[in-house]
């Protein structure tokens, strides 16, 4: 976090934007995280930066960064293809808010990262560019769905990336890889130009290995926009919660951790205690309803989203089609992946008129109790501190984890997309050569306060980078050193 | 077995915003496709809507004013649907929580008053267009997310024409309220519908939705259409099919779109891109800012405020815009009746010309108002108004600006005119002897010798004025309309026709009569009454056409039969209203007994005493010319021959439909007048075309409708039909009721309007026979007799007031507006 970490990657787009290039090519073929590099930020016409658009080097804490973003997040003159057969020859014509910001705050985008098809997973492994892979150990997964994103960052291959997080999305990969991965409070990042899948649970999310970098992008991207009508202002200072931690809560109750996780979340505990924080146990009755509900929104809310990629406007289609019908049908059939599909039709039977009482608006009933619930946690603690994932980064395939299991893992995750709370991953040591990430939850306009957390942990616990990626590629390029 | 019919109007408008409802595009109609697009509209991937405050605050304020409960929060749901015309596929509408719901509009129509309830109101975005060429489907989204606002009734509509009635309130409001201009052939107006028909008693019968309506009268003819093919299906024993049918406007058909086996699952769930729109105070007051006095009250407002005719108030209404100006030409000192006349008549002919509207066109209300000022202070006469007028299109000038510059200013000094009456006078010698020798035929001769010698500046009623007072005369017209009061009685005591000569001789000694009258007797025919025709109406109406022109009189009394009277005096007052007193008399006996003198006294003295409006005089007493029936045949005492009808229904007099044919200003004519007056041959000609399209017939028990039938093969296509009681008659399934001739009226665009054989108030509201009547078209006709109605759809067809009487909707229009 301190500044002399990172003042490799300020100048490096001005002086070895080649190089750097090269060498991110040179770094990615090992990983598989990104779908598209492009170092060159002068790219015109139509190019993502007129020069003009940058404060001066130097200017802020943010000038000068590459920046990776999920290829579900749309950046001009970039490719926006959500890792899908049915967008992938899409370029996006305009900016998404977020990526609009941070480029006005000096960022400059390098590339698009890997994902789930439309950020449906949790492994990184359903994209038609193949599986990203775990700079800790790339027999692993990244996690996902903004596995790419995760990887980019972990593997010293950029500083900051975007990702978004419908479910966990940002926050599990992060914890794979040894990083942090922030999901704000819904509504601070506006969500215009995310290519949506679950538009009232997803958020975008920052992935970084500096906490002071996760800060000062969360605070040149938040606010409200009038493109998004759902997205919010950040409260005034003295009416957002207080920053500082005194009293936390640990989820207990039986888990299901695996055993590096839990020693891992017994470590948080000892450093909790340690920094002189009350720290209580409890446990949430709305547990069991959770997965259920989060699958039934998410689900119905994407059988509508991703509607209209049908091959008439958006996707591939067909040379001849003897009706629109038709034509439709073979667009979808063609265009998407397994994991989509199930998705769109789980989806549609929930919505189904006469199913609606019994699944869909069960569901929101059961959000409405789950925020309830974390309200009444807020109450009297400043944080909650849980999990992000039962296990560590599992190998690819389904030897660890199948596909069902992986969603069931999703349980600790998906509370804060349910109640719209911030919550941040947290690098909470390595435990036989993976790292493990551990959660922090808080109410409403929290973040700074997750931030302070973060940092009592840092003192004990710092960041680790992955042993093959020692080095970040900023500073291999500023010592003279080729990959 | 009766049958009944529900029709529920599901009603789309395009909200006339300047953008879009979720984006920022330009929402217009007719660019070039695809231009107003961009990403939220085309469904790009990661654009996300906006809602449009404007939008939202005119769908308020339709809701409100069709009377809804206004929700409080306002949430939009996602309506999912697969269609190459929508960008995202689903559409952003409103379900579970509708905007407005619960409203109701009241409508009048035919008589009815009907309160048809809203079911709801609700806001959504249109789609975009497919264009088919050749084997190619073409998509254009400029439409694409146009805010769209549906308006559900409940199926509370019976038939066609009450459901385009329905509609073009609608239009009225929503146009007067400025949120959409309700153009049904470029699509800002939409209008599907349900219809269901079940025996009578039975509720709701099996819905089928009809669509592709694409005017207001396909509106009319694809429901009358599925409601009889409904009945015929039902009448035939059959089960009707629920289905969407789709209207075939070259065909005259509907045809089945899809049987609805299971309806369409649109799978609504709630916009998670759009929080809930919640309505606060000052929204709220918005929507009150924003609501503006409606058509239907407005129209009413101006006829009991500013006595104008229900005609007039209508098409004045129709436009906000006009109603406005009319109400500033009001303000800024124009006569109410005046102003609407010329708005009806001239200015909106120099519109027509030169292809502007109101709004837009160099005429303020106040360049009206001070034109009618200076035309009714008589600074300038008629035939200089309408120059006048048109300079003031022409030359963007004040009215009193172009008559000084043009010197078209009227001269009103009774000096000045009087020094030009003298020298008049002074020359025509000959004129002025025979005068006053008694002969009165002169007298136009030298009001146009004034005339010619001021250029036609003089002002015609001045020139009257003073040349009465210098020849010391006061001119009454009698005219001698056949009838007995003008013929004698042979030696067997048979009455034969003959000529007003004795009447008028006596009047002249008549000392119950002032001195300085002078009478001029136009003989128009000796023929009994029974015999009159439409030629000697065509006579009558142009001899009162021409002193109304030229103002040389100041009263007509007209000498007719008792037998035609109330035909013919309903006829004039139809004509020419409020324009002159016109006084008819008749009598019972002979020209040469003492009734027949009385009458004719009591006929003058009513004409002298100026009150403009037709009358009729018997005996002692004075009658309105509408509602008067020839009740008894009294002989000798004629005091109780006739009577009015429905007194408290009988219309004032008011413009008269002859303005209609002769321009708005007829009643002021410079050097010429009477000049452009048709002649009795096109009047002639015209009010025999109407007389061989009209029949009057009364129902009876029995009476087969086989005759009716025959009579609309033989041409017939307006009937004047007498009812029993408010509107009754059979229409039993029998050849021997109405049944049959009302539904081969209908399919041949025969239109009959109802009288009753009684004293009564036909309004088709009391009885199930009557209710039969008006699901079957037939128009009742209120308080008015039979004589009234039939001599008010002569005065339509003669004047071209509905157009050249070929549309039986604008006749009907006319008819009722009476
Ligand atoms: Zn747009």
């Amino acid at each position: 976090m301190s500044a002399s970490k990172t003042t490799g990657w300020h100048h490096l787009l001005e002086t070895s934007a080649d190089d750097y290039a090269e060498a991110l090519r040179a770094r990615d073929a090992a990983i598989n995280g990104f779908l598209e590099i492009d170092t060159d930020r002068r790219r015109t016409p139509g190019g993502v930066s007129p020069p003009d658009d940058a404060p001066p080097d130097g200017a802020g804490p943010l000038a000068g960064l590459p920046l990776a973003v999920k290829d579900n997040i749309a950046v001009r003159a970039f490719q926006l293809s959500c890792a899908s057969r049915i967008l992938a020859n899409h370029v996006a014509p305009y900016d998404a808010t977020v990526v609009a910001r941070l480029v006005a705050a000096g960022m400059v985008p390098v590339g698009k990262t890997n994902l789930d098809e439309f950020g449906m997973g949790s492994a990184t492994e359903h994209s038609i560019a193949g599986p990203t892979n775990n700079p800790w150990d790339t027999d692993r997964v990244a996690g996902g769905s903004s596995g790419g994103s995760a990887a980019a960052v972990a593997s010293g291959m950029v500083p900051l990336a975007l990702g978004t997080d419908t479910g966990g999305s940002v926050r599990q990969p992060a914890a794979f890889c040894g990083i942090y991965g922030l999901k704000p409070t819904y509504g601070t990042l506006s969500r215009y130009g995310l290519v949506a899948y679950a538009s009232s649970l997803e958020v975008a999310g920052l992935l970084s290995r500096e906490l002071g970098m996760v800060r000062a992008a969360y605070e040149a991207a938040s606010g409200v926009d009038s493109m998004d009508q759902t997205s919010v202002g950040l409260p005034d200072a003295q009416a957002r919660p207080a920053a500082a931690v005194q009293r936390v809560a640990f989820l207990g109750g039986e888990l299901g951790l695996d055993e590096r996780t839990a020693q891992a979340y017994r470590r948080m505990r000892e450093v909790a205690v340690g920094a002189g924080l009350t720290v209580e146990e409890v446990e949430l009755a709305t547990a069991d309803a959770m997965m259920p509900a989060y699958y039934t929104i998410a689900a119905a809310e994407a059988s509508a989203n991703l509607a209209r990629f049908n091959g008439v406007r958006y996707g591939e289609r067909p040379i001849f089609a003897e009706n629109p019908e038709a034509l439709v049908r073979h667009a979808r059939t063609e265009g998407f992946g397994a994991e989509v599909k199930l998705r769109v039709l789980l989806g549609t039977y929930v919505l189904r008129s006469g199913f609606q009482e019994q699944y869909y608006q069960r569901a929101q009933r059961v959000r409405t109790a789950i925020r309830r619930e974390l309200a009444s946690v807020f109450a009297n603690h400043d944080l909650l501190i849980l999990p992000v994932y039962p296990t560590v980064a599992f190998r690819h395939g389904e030897t660890d984890l199948t596909a069902f299991q992986q969603k069931l893992a999703d349980r600790f995750t998906t509370l804060a997309n349910l109640t719209a709370l911030p919550a941040l991953s947290v690098p909470a040591g390595v435990y036989d050569g993976l790292p493990v990430g551990i959660q922090a939850m808080g109410p409403a306009f929290s973040e700074e306060r997750l931030m302070r957390f973060a940092e009592l942990v840092a003192a004990e616990l710092p960041p680790e980078r992955p042993p093959a990626y020692g080095v970040p590629l900023c500073d291999e390029i500023g010592s003279g050193g080729g990959a | 077995m009766s049958y009944r019919s529900y029709v529920g109007l599901e009603i789309h408008i395009q909200l006339a915003t300047r953008t879009k409802v979720f984006c920022g595009c330009r929402a217009a109609f007719g660019d070039e496709p695809n231009t107003n697009i961009c990403p939220v509209c085309t469904g790009y991937p990661g654009a996300l809507p906006a809602l449009n405050e404007e939008a939202i605050r005119k769908s308020y304020v339709v809701a409100r004013a069709l009377n809804c409960l206004l929700s409080p929060l306002c949430e939009f749901e996602r309506k999912n649907y697969f269609y190459p015309d929508l960008p995202k596929n689903y559409q952003i509408s409103q379900f579970a929580s509708p905007l407005g719901r619960d409203g109701f509009l009241d409508l009048e129509f035919r008589k009815r008053r009907k309160r048809v309830r809203i079911r709801e109101c609700h806001l959504e975005e249109d789609a975009g267009k497919m264009i088919h060429a050749g084997d190619q489907s073409l998509l254009d989204f400029n439409r694409a997310g146009t805010p769209l606002l549906e308006i559900v009734t409940e199926p509370d509509l019976e038939i066609g024409e009450e459901a385009e009635h329905l509609l073009q309130e609608f239009r009225r409001i929503v146009r007067h309220l400025g949120v959409c201009d309700g153009n049904m052939e470029e699509g800002s107006l939409r209008c599907d519908a349900n219809v269901s028909v079940n025996v009578d008693g039975a509720g709701l019968g099996t819905k089928v939705e009809i669509k592709n309506m694409n005017s207001f009268r396909f509106v009319r003819k694809a429901l009358d259409y599925e409601i009889d093919r409904q009945q015929d299906i039902l009448e035939r024993g059959g089960t009707i099919v629920q289905e969407t049918r789709l209207w075939n406007e070259n065909r005259d058909v509907s045809e089945s779109m899809r049987v609805k086996e299971s309806s369409n699952d649109y799978r609504y769930f709630p916009e998670p891109d759009l929080p809930p729109f919640r309505t606060d105070d000052a929204f709220l007051a918005s929507v009150e800012a924003s609501l503006v006095e409606l058509p239907a009250e407005r129209t009413a407002r101006f006829v009991s405020q500013y006595g104008l005719q229900a005609a007039q108030a209508q098409f004045l209404c129709e436009e906000r815009g006009i109603a406005d100006f009319f109400e500033a030409a009001v303000a800024a000192g124009a006569q109410p009746s005046d102003a609407a006349v010329w708005l009806m008549g001239d200015v909106q002919k120099l519109l027509n010309r030169t292809g502007a509207t109101l709004t837009e066109s160099p005429l303020t209300p106040e360049r009206l108002a001070k034109l009618l000022v200076l035309l009714g202070s008589g600074r300038i006469h008629g035939k200089l108004a309408k120059q006048t007028l048109e300079a003031v299109f022409t030359d963007d000038k004040d009215p009193d600006h172009i008559i000084a510059e043009r010197g078209w200013e009227q001269i009103t000094d009774p000096g000045a005119i009087g020094k030009i009456v003298d020298a008049v006078l002074a020359e025509q010698h000959e004129a002025v002897a025979q005068i006053r020798g008694g002969d009165d035929r002169p007298h136009g001769y030298l009001v146009g010798q004034v005339m010619r010698a001021t250029s036609g500046r003089a002002d015609p009623r001045l020139v009257q004025q003073v040349l009465g007072e210098r020849l010391s005369l006061q001119f009454i017209q009698v005219l001698s309309f056949g009838g007995a009061i003008s013929g004698t009685r042979r030696d067997d005591g048979v009455v034969v026709p003959g000529s007003l000569e004795s009447l008028t001789r006596s009047l002249r000694d008549d000392p119950a009569l002032p001195a300085g009258i002078r009478y001029d007797e136009l003989d128009l025919g000796g023929f009994l009454s029974e015999e009159v025709t439409p030629r000697d109406w065509a006579l009558l109406i142009r001899a009162i056409a021409r002193h109304v022109a030229v103002g040389d009189t100041s009263g007509i009394v007209i000498a007719t039969g008792t037998d035609t009277l109330s035909y013919t005096a309903a006829l004039l007052s139809w004509l020419f209203g409020a324009s002159l007193p016109i006084v008819l008399t008749a009598s019972a006996t002979t020209g040469d007994t003492a009734e027949s003198r009385d009458n004719l006294r009591h006929a003058v003295q009513a004409a002298m005493n100026r009150t403009p409006g037709v009358t009729v005089v018997f005996g002692s007493r004075r009658y309105p010319a509408v509602n008067l029936k020839f009740e008894r045949v009294t002989g000798e005492s004629a005091e109780t021959a006739f009577r009015t009808w429905n007194p408290g229904g009988v219309p004032e007099p008011g413009v008269g439909l002859w303005t209609n044919l002769q321009g708005a200003t007829g009643s002021r004519e410079p050097s010429q007048p009477g000049a452009d007056l048709p002649d009795v041959e096109m009047l002639t000609e015209r009010l025999e075309g109407a007389a061989r399209r009209i029949f009057v017939a009364k129902v009876f028990p029995g009476m087969p409708a086989g005759a009716l039938i025959a009579l609309i093969d033989a041409g017939i296509r307006y009937f004047v039909l007498e009812l029993y009681d408010t509107g009754t008659a059979s229409v039993r399934e029998t050849p021997f009721s109405l049944r049959h001739a009302l539904e081969y009226a209908h399919q041949h665009d025969v239109t009959f309007f109802c009288t009753s054989q009684q004293e009564a108030d036909v309004d088709f509201s009391t009885y199930v026979t009557s209710h039969d009547l008006w699901r079957g078209g037939a128009i009742p006709m209120g308080k008015l007799t039979t004589e009234s109605v039939y001599a008010r759809l002569l005065a339509i067809l003669l004047t071209g007031a509905a157009g050249d009487g070929s549309d039986p909707k604008a006749v009907a229009r006319m008819m009722e507006s009476g």
